[in-house]
């Protein structure tokens, strides 16, 4: 299992654009994806649940992802991430 | 025959969509937005609407709000999850003309009050007024139609018919 921290920096938090692009990426890959915030965990492959995370511009989350290929879905995710959901 | 194909049919479920909004029903791919015009939040439609009242289409409860008020998800008795989108880009109005009249685990009626928002604060921030109304969970739908084109009336005519997996629950 492969778990790092990742800072939200899309406007707005992980609402309906982000959290649509993040299951496009994270439903490319086998492995299983979890993001964690605070006490609470939604499935990384599900629009609906990473949007009721209520992740707001500026925190911090935690993704956890485990599978065959969870080294390439872990590169997918940062550079999602990083570049801060801009393609 | 009859008989097969209605046992056949028991494990599912047929759910309807009334309009949300009072408008004219858009194709999801004229939406100006790639992530919904390309479905990637999901299939659907969406409505430009005429007036600024956004009702539920279906009986189920309030699954998510979001903060801004700009967007809500419901989720159906069957399960099936719908996110209603309100205009494009409206997340940076952060609540401005937005108004709920629901939370979170409400349980909602087809036809009942969901958002008041001010066409004219949209209008005037630049944002389109084109409202997504989309399965998030598409992997439960079995089949699905647009049953609506040109005007229609919120809360008083189908929209989407969709029939939803049956089994799981």
């Amino acid at each position: 299992m492969i778990r790092f921290d990742v800072h939200v920096a899309a406007e707005g938090g992980l609402h309906a654009r982000p959290a649509a692009l993040l299951v496009n990426c994270a439903g490319q890959y086998q492995s299983r994806v979890t993001l964690v915030k605070d006490q609470k965990q939604a499935d990384g492959k599900s629009i609906l649940g990473i949007m009721t995370l209520g992740a707001s511009q500026g925190d911090r989350l935690t993704i956890e992802i485990e599978g065959a290929d969870e080294k390439q879905a872990a590169a997918a995710l940062k550079e999602l991430f990083d570049k801060r959901f801009e393609s | 025959m009859l008989r097969g194909l209605f046992s056949r049919k028991k494990q599912q479920q047929e759910v309807t969509l009334l309009a949300p909004l009072t408008g004219e029903v858009v194709a999801l791919s004229e939406v100006p937005d790639p992530v919904f015009a390309q479905k990637v939040v999901g299939d659907g439609t969406a409505i430009s609407p005429t007036e600024g009242v956004l009702v539920s289409p279906l009986a189920g409860s309030v699954t998510h709000l979001f903060p801004t008020h700009h967007a809500i998800a419901l989720t159906s008795e069957s399960g099936l999850e719908i996110l209603l989108h309100i205009g494009i880009d409206t997340v940076k109005l952060k609540g401005e003309g937005f108004t709920p009249h629901v939370k979170v685990g409400d349980q909602v009626k087809p036809g009942d009050k969901l958002i008041s928002f001010d066409l004219g604060v949209l209008k005037k921030a630049g944002c389109p007024i084109v409202t997504p109304v989309v399965i998030t969970n598409g992997d439960l739908v079995a089949d699905k139609r647009v049953v609506s084109t040109g005007s229609v009336r919120a809360g008083q005519e189908p929209l989407m018919l969709v029939v939803v997996k049956g089994g799981a629950s």
